[in-house]
C-alpha cells in the first residue's frame, strides 16, 4: 500500500503564508489576488566558504567581500536598496565598480514594479561575468521573510525586510565565522546602500552599517571617475547644501498619474509624442487621434519639459489661443549663448538670457498668421519618458575652469548631436579632458525650478570627427545594434562554416528534400558594384508555346535560420541591417549574409524561386512557387547588365535572357504607371570612397538610374506581389504583408498651395494615378530639375510604408499607394529584411514545403515582431541618411580647402528655395543632396502669403530684390565647426540674387 | 420542514414531554437554550469576507447545523451597468444536496428560493445599506454579493443563516479607493509666452459651480484588504420562536421543527443598543396565530434576539483579533 500523508497547512498560518493584494484590471474590476509563500531555512547566502551554506551554483561573493574601499578595511559587501538601482544604474555598470553586491529578492521585485527596463538592465548586470553579485531570496527565508505590520506602506515594509536582510547577513557571517580560541578576528561587513534618508536614519538607529551612494563612491579607489557617473538626485536633502530659498519654480508641476488618465479617458486630455521643432527649439507639437492637425506647444512653459520622443499628455486650449506655428529659425545656441550654467536655476528677469528668448517668442508672435490655425496647448503630464544615453558634445563656454589638468568638479552644458534636443546640465571632473569629444549623457531628471534637464556623463565616444566616434555616435543615436554575434548565434550557423556546399543530388539528401534542380537554368545576379549580400537572381527563357517563363530566385534564408533559435532572435530583434557610408551591420552573420545565403556565380545555392508563365503581352499565366537548387552564371553589375544588353552583336543566351527580361520588365512598368503608380523622387547621393581602407571621400555624385536597375526592381515587385496573394490566401489572419497608406490629403495643402501661387500649377491628390498625372505635369522648361524637386517635396508629404499583420488591420487597407498595388509584401531581400525571412517561412509553410511554426500563427506575436522591424527600419533609413551627410560634410570640407588654396573662392552651388522662414530661407542643394538654412539677421519683408521674401537693399539703391520658393539661388558652403562644442556645421550664404553675407 | 417527516406517535412524543412541567427536550436543553455555536471568520481567503458557522457541533465533531458565508464585492457601473447610486447588496442561499439527502431537486431549488429571498428581503433593505459601497457618485459603485451554502441542515437553518452573514459582513472588508479626476484649470488659459499675466481668478464663497468631475478611482494601497463595511453592527440576527400552544422555546433540531405547528422568525437590528428595531418578521406553518399573542412574543424575541447579539458580537471581536495580532505573534514566535 502506498502511504498518503496530507500535510495540511493550518488556517490560522494564513497571515504568514499568503501574501494577499488587490489589483484593478484594464476595464475596472478590482480583483484579490492570493500568492503563497514558502518559508526556508536553506536559501544560501552566497558567500565563498561559508560554513552553513553550501551552494553549488553560481560564482559565488569572495569570503571577505572587496577590501579596497577606504572605510572597510576589513572587508565589506554592499546591499543596494531600491532606490540606488532606479536612479544609479550606470554606476553600478561601470566596469570601475566591483565591490561584490548583495541583491534581495525585495529590491528585484521593486525594480521590476517600477520600471521594465531597469529591471531588465539589472538582470543582464547579474549575468556580467566581471560583477560579482549574488540574489538573496529574503522573501522566502525563515528568519528575513517580514509581514506587514497594520497600517504600514508597502514601501516601508520593503525597507524595513531590506534592512532586515542587512542586519541578517552581518549577523549571518558573525556566526558562521570561526574565533580562535575567544579572538573575533575583524570581519567584513554588508553596507546598506541606500539614497533614502529616512531609511538610513533607521538603519542608523539599527545598528546597521549603511551609507549614501555619493558617500560610499568618495571611499572608493577610483573615486573621480565614479563620481561622474553619479546621477543626479535630491538624496542630499539632509546633507549640508546651498539653501534652496529664492528659487522661483519655472514650471508647472504634473498632474499625478491618476488624474491623467481620468482626463484622458473623459477625452479633456490628449495622449501622443512629443515632437520638437528642429528649426525651433521654443516649439514642439504633439499629433493626436482628436485632431486632424497637430497640437503645437509653443514656448517652454506649454512644452514643460518635454524631451523629443516622450509620450506627453497634453491640455488643448480655447480655440481662441490657436495658432499657426512659428515661422522663425530659433536656433537655441544662439539665443541662449551666454546662460550661465550655475544659475540657470534661477528664474528672474535679470537673466538676460531669458530676456533674450522672450525677446525672440514675442516678435515671433506677432508674426504669426493668421491662417493656418492649429489647436495649441501645453503639456500636464508624462506618461512615459523616453530617455535614453544621447551623443553630445561639451559646451566650452560653459567651463569655469579650461585648466586641463583642473579635476574640480563643475557643471556644464552638454549639447545634444540632435537639434531636437534640449542641452543638458551636467557636472563632471574630467570637463577639460571632455572638451572636443564626443560623449554619451544621459538625462536623469528634470526639476521644475531647473530651465535645463540634469543628466551625469556615461563614457566617452572619441574625438570629435573621427571616423570611429561619428560611427558609434551615429548607430547609438539611430539606437542600431551593433554588437558582434555572440557565440550562441554562432553556433547557429552550419558547423562546415565557409566550407558549406550544396550536398550532390540525392533521395536522402536533407537539402535535396522537395527541391527542384534548376541547376540548367541561365540565372544570373544583378546588383550594384561590390555587392557582396547577392540575394535575388534572374532567369527568363521562351517556351514552347511562345509565352515567356520568368524566374526571380531568392536566397533560401529560412532554410538556415531556423524560427525560435538564438540567431533567429538576434535577427529579430536587429529587424534589417543598416547600410553607412563606410560600414554595414548585418543582421545576420556574414558567413551567411556574404558566402552561404549569398547567390554568388559558378556555385550551386539553395533558393526559393518565384516562376511565372508571362504571356508576350507580360500577363501572368501562371504562377508557382518552390524550393530549389540553382547555379547562377554571372553577376553583373547593373552597367555590365546594360552593357551586355545593347551590345548587338552579343547573342548568347545570358544575354537573350536579359533581353528578354528587360523587354517584360518594360511592359510591367507600363501597366503599374497606368495603374496609378507614383514614380517618387528622394535625394541620393553617393559618396566614393578611393579605397576601403583610408575611406576619405572623394566626391560626392547623385545616384543614376540605368535601365537594367528599373528591370530587376520590376521582377522584385512582381515577385513581392505574387508572394503577398499566396501567404494572404493561405494565412489570412498573420500573413506578413507590406502596406503603403494613402497620405491625408491635409498633407499636401502646403505644397498644392505654393504650387499655385508661385507656379500657377494644380496638384490633384484624389488618387495616386491623379497625383502621378499631374506630377507629371509639374514642369518647368527652363528648369529641368524643378520637376524632381516638387517630387521630392511630394514624396515628404507621403505617409512612410509599413509593415502589417494582415489579421491586424481591416482589408480594404492593405493597398500599397506608392506602387498602386492592392496587396504587397516583402520577400526579395532576406539576408538583410527579418520581414522577408517571414514571409519565406510563411510561403514555404503555403506550398506545403515545411510546416509553420506555431508562433507565426499568433497574430499577437507577429505584430509584435513587425512592430520591432518597422521601428529598426525606420532607424536604419535615418542613420543611413545621416551616415552620408557626414561624409557630405567630410567631402565639402576637402572642397572648401582645396578652393580656397587653388582661387581662395568659396565653394558655391545652385540651389533652390524650398521653404520660407520669417528670418530665412530653406534651401535644397540638389547636386548634394543636402539641405540648408540661410538665416538673415536684418529686417527683410516677409510674405508668408505668396511665400516670398524682400530683401530691401535701399543704401545701394538698387531695387529690392525678392525671392520666393522653386527660385533657384546660388549659395556658398562653408563647413565651420561650432567653437564651442566643436559640432561641425555646414553654413550657408547667398551668393546670388544677393549677396547675404552682410545681411 | 417537510423534509424529516415524523409518525404521529414521534411528534406527540416530543410535543408532550415539551409541554410537560419541567419541559424535556432529547438533549436536554431548557427551552430558551441555544446549543453550541462554533463560528470561524476568514475561511474563504478570495473572498473579501467569510465565515463558517455550526450549531450544534457533536463531541465527535460531527452533525450540527452548517453554513458557509462568502462576501464578495465587485465593481458596478452605475452610468450603463446595473449598478445602483450609492451601492446595493445581493443575497443568495444554496443549499448543498448533501444536506438534504432526501430532497429532490425541484424541492431543493423551492427551499433555495425560500431561503434567498428571506435573506436578500432583510439584509439588502435600503435602512441596512452601509455606507461605504459608493466608489464615485454617479459612475461606480460596489456591488456587495452574499452567497450562502447550507451544508448541513440540523434545524434551526434560519437563525444559523442570519449569523452567518452577519459574521460575513461583519468581516467584509472594502478596499480603499481614491477618486481621480481631472478639471480644466480655469485660472490658466494658455498664453504661452515667458512673461504670462496670470491674473489670480478670485474664488468667491458664493461660486457653487465647482462641478465633481472625478471620472475614474484608483486603489489606494493595493496590498491593504481596507476599511470594514461601514455600520457593520447594525447586521440583524434572527431568532426563531418555536411555536407550542402556550410556549415557545428557541433552537430547535430537526426533529423538533418537524413536531411543531408554527414558527415565528425574528429579524432585529441594533443600530442602537436600547432600542433594537424589527427588520423583519415572517410566520411559518399552517393556521394562524393570535395578534395578541404575537405581541408578546415579540417582546420576548427582543430580548433573546439582544443576548444573541452580544455573545456574537464578543465572539467576532475574538475572530478579528486572532486572525491579526494573534497571527502576527505567531509569526515572530516562529522565528
Amino acid at each position: 500500500m502506498v502511504e498518503i500523508t496530507i500535510r495540511k497547512r493550518q488556517r490560522e498560518d494564513a497571515v504568514i503564508t499568503q501574501r494577499k493584494f488587490f489589483k484593478k484590471t484594464a476595464r475596472g474590476k478590482v480583483i484579490k489576488v492570493i500568492r503563497e509563500r514558502y518559508l526556508r531555512d536553506d536559501v544560501v547566502c552566497g558567500i565563498d566558504g561559508c560554513r552553513e551554506c553550501y551552494s553549488t551554483v553560481g560564482p559565488l561573493l569572495p569570503f571577505n567581500g572587496a577590501l579596497d574601499h577606504k572605510l572597510f578595511p576589513h572587508g565589506h559587501f554592499v546591499l543596494p536598496d531600491t532606490n540606488v538601482f532606479l536612479a544609479q544604474m550606470d554606476l553600478l555598470e561601470s566596469t570601475l565598480f566591483t565591490s561584490p553586491i548583495i541583491l534581495l529578492q525585495t529590491v528585484l521585485e521593486e525594480v521590476r514594479h517600477r520600471s521594465l527596463p531597469l529591471y531588465n538592465r539589472l538582470k543582464t548586470l547579474v549575468k556580467v561575468d566581471d560583477k560579482r553579485t549574488w540574489i538573496f531570496y529574503n522573501e522566502y527565508r525563515s528568519e528575513t521573510a517580514v509581514v506587514r505590520e497594520e497600517d504600514e506602506s508597502p514601501n516601508d515594509r520593503n525597507d524595513r525586510g531590506i534592512r532586515k536582510g542587512t542586519s541578517w547577513y552581518n549577523s549571518h557571517i558573525s556566526v558562521t565565522r570561526p574565533t580562535t580560541r575567544g579572538q573575533i578576528t575583524p570581519l567584513p561587513s554588508v553596507v546598506l546602500l541606500t539614497d533614502d534618508v529616512a531609511n538610513r536614519l533607521k538603519a542608523e538607529k539599527e545598528g546597521i552599517p549603511c551609507l549614501s551612494v555619493r558617500k560610499y563612491v568618495e571611499g572608493m579607489p577610483k573615486a573621480s571617475q565614479l563620481l561622474d557617473l553619479l546621477a543626479a538626485t535630491d538624496s542630499e536633502a539632509l546633507e549640508p547644501t546651498v539653501a534652496a530659498g529664492g528659487r522661483g519654480a519655472i514650471y508647472e508641476d504634473y498632474l499625478p498619474t491618476g488624474e491623467l488618465a481620468a482626463g484622458i479617458k473623459a477625452g479633456k486630455l490628449h495622449q501622443g509624442h512629443f515632437n520638437a521643432n528642429q528649426f525651433n527649439y521654443l516649439e514642439g507639437s504633439v499629433s493626436v487621434p482628436a485632431f486632424e492637425k497637430r497640437i503645437l506647444l509653443v514656448g517652454r512653459e506649454n512644452m514643460n519639459r518635454s524631451v523629443d520622443g516622450d509620450i506627453v499628455v497634453v491640455e488643448v486650449f480655447d480655440e481662441k489661443e490657436w495658432k499657426a506655428p512659428a515661422d522663425e529659425v530659433i536656433d537655441q545656441e544662439v539665443t541662449l549663448k551666454n546662460d550661465d550654467v550655475e544659475d540657470s536655476d534661477e528664474e528672474g528677469d535679470n537673466n538676460e538670457a531669458i530676456v533674450e528668448e522672450r525677446k525672440a517668442l514675442k516678435t515671433e508672435e506677432a508674426a504669426r498668421r493668421a491662417a493656418e490655425k492649429q489647436p495649441t496647448g501645453r503639456v500636464v503630464g508624462i506618461i512615459k519618458r523616453n530617455w535614453r544615453a544621447y551623443v553630445c558634445h561639451i559646451d566650452s563656454t560653459s567651463l569655469t575652469s579650461s585648466n586641463a589638468t583642473s579635476l574640480s568638479q563643475q557643471t556644464v552644458f552638454a549639447t545634444p548631436v540632435s537639434r531636437l534636443l534640449p542641452r543638458i546640465r551636467m557636472r563632471t571632473r574630467q570637463a577639460p579632458t571632455l572638451i572636443g569629444q564626443k560623449i554619451l549623457v544621459t538625462i536623469d531628471k528634470w526639476d521644475i525650478t531647473s530651465r535645463y534637464p540634469e543628466g551625469h556623463f556615461v563614457r566617452a565616444l572619441g574625438k570629435v570627427e573621427s571616423k570611429e566616434a561619428e560611427q558609434e555616435s551615429l548607430l547609438l543615436e539611430f539606437d542600431v545594434p551593433y554588437r558582434p554575434f555572440g557565440k550562441a548565434i554562432l553556433d547557429c550557423l552550419p558547423s562546415e562554416g565557409e566550407q558549406w556546399v550544396v550536398p550532390p543530388k540525392s533521395e536522402t539528401s536533407l537539402e535535396w528534400r522537395d527541391r527542384e534542380d534548376l541547376r540548367d537554368l541561365n540565372i544570373c545576379s544583378i546588383d550594384p558594384p561590390n555587392c557582396q549580400d547577392i540575394d535575388d537572381a534572374l532567369h527568363a527563357r521562351r517556351l514552347p508555346n511562345g509565352n515567356i517563363e520568368a524566374g526571380v530566385h531568392i536566397a533560401d534564408v529560412s532554410h538556415f535560420v531556423l524560427p525560435d533559435n538564438p540567431m533567429d532572435d538576434e535577427a529579430a530583434s536587429r529587424g534589417t541591417t543598416v547600410y553607412l557610408v563606410d560600414k554595414r551591420i548585418d543582421m545576420l552573420p556574414s558567413l551567411l549574409g556574404t558566402n552561404l545565403c549569398s547567390l554568388r556565380p559558378f556555385v550551386e545555392r539553395l533558393a526559393f524561386s518565384v516562376i511565372w508563365e508571362l504571356s508576350p503581352g507580360a500577363e501572368i499565366v501562371n504562377v508557382r512557387f518552390t524550393k530549389s537548387v540553382i547555379a547562377s552564371k554571372f553577376a553583373f553589375t547593373y552597367a555590365e547588365a546594360q552593357k551586355r544588353k545593347d551590345d548587338l552583336k552579343l547573342h548568347d543566351d545570358l544575354t537573350e535572357s536579359i533581353r528578354m527580361l528587360n523587354t517584360v520588365a518594360q511592359k510591367l512598368k507600363a501597366g503599374r504607371m497606368t495603374a496609378g503608380a507614383l514614380n517618387l523622387a528622394s535625394p541620393e547621393v553617393k559618396i566614393h570612397l578611393d579605397s576601403s581602407e583610408s575611406s576619405d571621400p572623394i566626391d560626392v555624385e547623385q545616384k543614376e538610374m540605368l535601365e537594367t536597375n528599373s528591370l530587376v526592381e520590376e521582377f522584385m515587385l512582381l515577385a513581392n506581389i505574387s508572394v503577398a496573394r499566396k501567404i494572404q490566401e493561405t494565412f489570412p489572419q498573420t500573413a506578413v504583408l507590406r502596406r503603403h497608406l494613402p497620405p491625408p490629403s491635409a498633407n499636401f495643402e502646403k505644397l498644392q498651395d505654393i504650387l499655385k501661387k508661385r507656379k500657377g500649377l494644380n496638384l490633384d491628390v484624389s488618387s495616386s494615378g491623379a497625383l502621378a498625372a499631374s506630377l507629371d505635369k509639374c514642369l518647368d522648361p527652363t528648369e529641368p530639375a524643378f520637376n524632381t524637386l516638387v517630387r521630392i517635396m511630394a514624396t515628404r508629404c507621403m505617409l512612410s510604408a509599413e509593415y502589417f499583420c494582415s489579421g491586424s488591420v481591416s482589408k480594404e487597407t492593405f493597398g500599397h499607394y506608392g506602387l498602386a498595388s492592392p496587396i504587397y509584401t516583402h520577400f526579395t531581400s532576406p539576408i538583410r529584411r527579418y520581414a522577408d525571412v517571414l514571409a519565406h517561412r510563411q510561403l514555404s509553410a503555403a506550398i506545403s514545403h515545411t510546416p509553420l511554426h506555431a508562433s507565426l500563427h499568433s497574430k499577437t506575436h507577429v505584430e509584435r515582431v513587425l512592430g520591432v522591424v518597422n521601428r529598426r527600419h525606420r532607424m536604419a533609413q535615418m542613420a543611413g541618411r545621416a551616415s552620408v551627410e557626414f561624409y557630405v560634410g567630410l567631402a565639402l570640407k576637402a572642397r572648401v580647402e582645396k578652393s580656397l588654396k587653388v582661387h581662395s573662392g568659396k565653394v558655391t552651388e545652385e540651389a533652390f528655395v524650398i521653404r520660407t522662414f520669417r528670418n530665412g530661407l530653406g534651401v535644397f542643394v540638389s547636386k548634394l543632396g543636402l539641405e540648408g538654412l540661410v538665416t538673415f539677421k536684418r529686417e527683410t519683408q516677409f510674405d508668408a502669403e505668396n511665400y516670398t521674401f524682400t530683401i530691401p537693399v535701399a543704401e545701394t539703391g538698387d531695387k529690392d530684390v525678392t525671392i520666393a520658393v522653386f527660385d533657384k539661388v546660388v549659395v556658398s558652403i562653408d563647413v565651420e565647426k561650432d567653437r564651442n562644442t566643436q559640432r561641425g556645421k555646414v553654413k550657408m550664404t547667398l551668393v546670388s540674387p544677393i549677396d547675404s553675407t552682410a545681411l | 420542514m417537510a423534509f424529516k417527516t415524523l409518525s404521529k406517535s414521534e411528534k406527540a412524543y416530543i410535543q408532550s414531554s415539551l409541554q410537560a412541567s419541567s419541559s424535556f427536550r432529547s438533549d436536554g436543553r431548557a427551552l430558551q437554550d441555544y446549543r453550541t455555536v462554533a463560528l470561524e471568520t476568514g475561511v474563504v481567503p478570495l473572498a473579501n469576507g467569510s465565515a463558517r458557522i455550526n450549531i450544534g457541533k457533536g463531541s465527535d465533531e460531527g452533525g450540527g447545523t452548517e453554513i458557509l458565508a462568502a462576501a464578495k464585492l465587485e465593481v458596478e457601473d452605475v452610468e450603463h451597468g446595473d449598478g445602483v447610486e450609492g451601492g446595493r447588496v445581493s443575497c443568495s442561499v444554496s443549499c448543498s444536496p448533501s444536506a438534504y439527502p432526501f430532497a429532490s431537486s425541484g424541492t431543493l431549488d423551492d427551499l433555495q428560493h425560500d431561503y434567498t429571498s428571506l435573506v436578500h428581503s432583510a439584509l439588502s433593505h435600503p435602512s441596512l445599506r452601509p455606507a461605504n459601497l459608493s466608489i464615485l457618485r454617479g459612475k461606480k459603485s460596489w456591488l456587495l454579493s452574499l452567497d450562502l451554502v447550507v451544508l448541513s441542515d440540523c434545524g434551526n437553518v434560519y437563525d444559523a443563516l442570519f449569523m452567518a452573514a452577519r459574521a460575513a459582513m461583519w468581516d467584509t472588508k472594502v478596499p480603499r479607493t481614491r477618486s481621480v479626476e481631472y478639471r480644466a484649470s480655469k485660472n490658466r488659459t494658455g498664453g504661452g509666452t515667458g512673461d504670462m499675466e496670470v491674473d489670480d481668478e478670485q474664488q468667491s464663497g458664493l461660486d457653487t459651480r465647482q462641478v465633481k468631475a472625478a471620472t475614474d478611482f484608483e486603489l489606494e494601497d493595493y496590498w491593504d484588504e481596507g476599511e470594514p463595511l461601514a455600520g457593520r453592527e447594525t447586521w440583524p440576527v434572527c431568532i426563531t420562536l418555536n411555536l407550542l400552544p402556550r410556549l415557545h422555546f428557541l433552537d430547535a433540531t430537526s426533529s423538533e421543527e418537524a413536531a411543531i405547528p408554527h414558527r415565528l422568525l425574528l429579524a432585529y437590528s441594533f443600530a442602537s443598543r436600547s432600542t433594537p428595531t424589527l427588520q423583519g418578521m415572517q410566520l411559518l406553518g399552517p393556521g394562524e396565530v393570535d395578534l395578541v399573542h404575537i405581541k408578546a412574543l415579540i417582546q420576548e424575541g427582543e430580548k433573546y434576539a439582544s443576548d444573541l447579539y452580544t455573545s456574537l458580537n464578543t465572539k467576532l471581536k475574538d475572530e478579528d483579533i486572532r486572525r491579526t495580532d494573534k497571527a502576527r505573534l505567531r509569526f515572530a514566535a516562529v522565528r
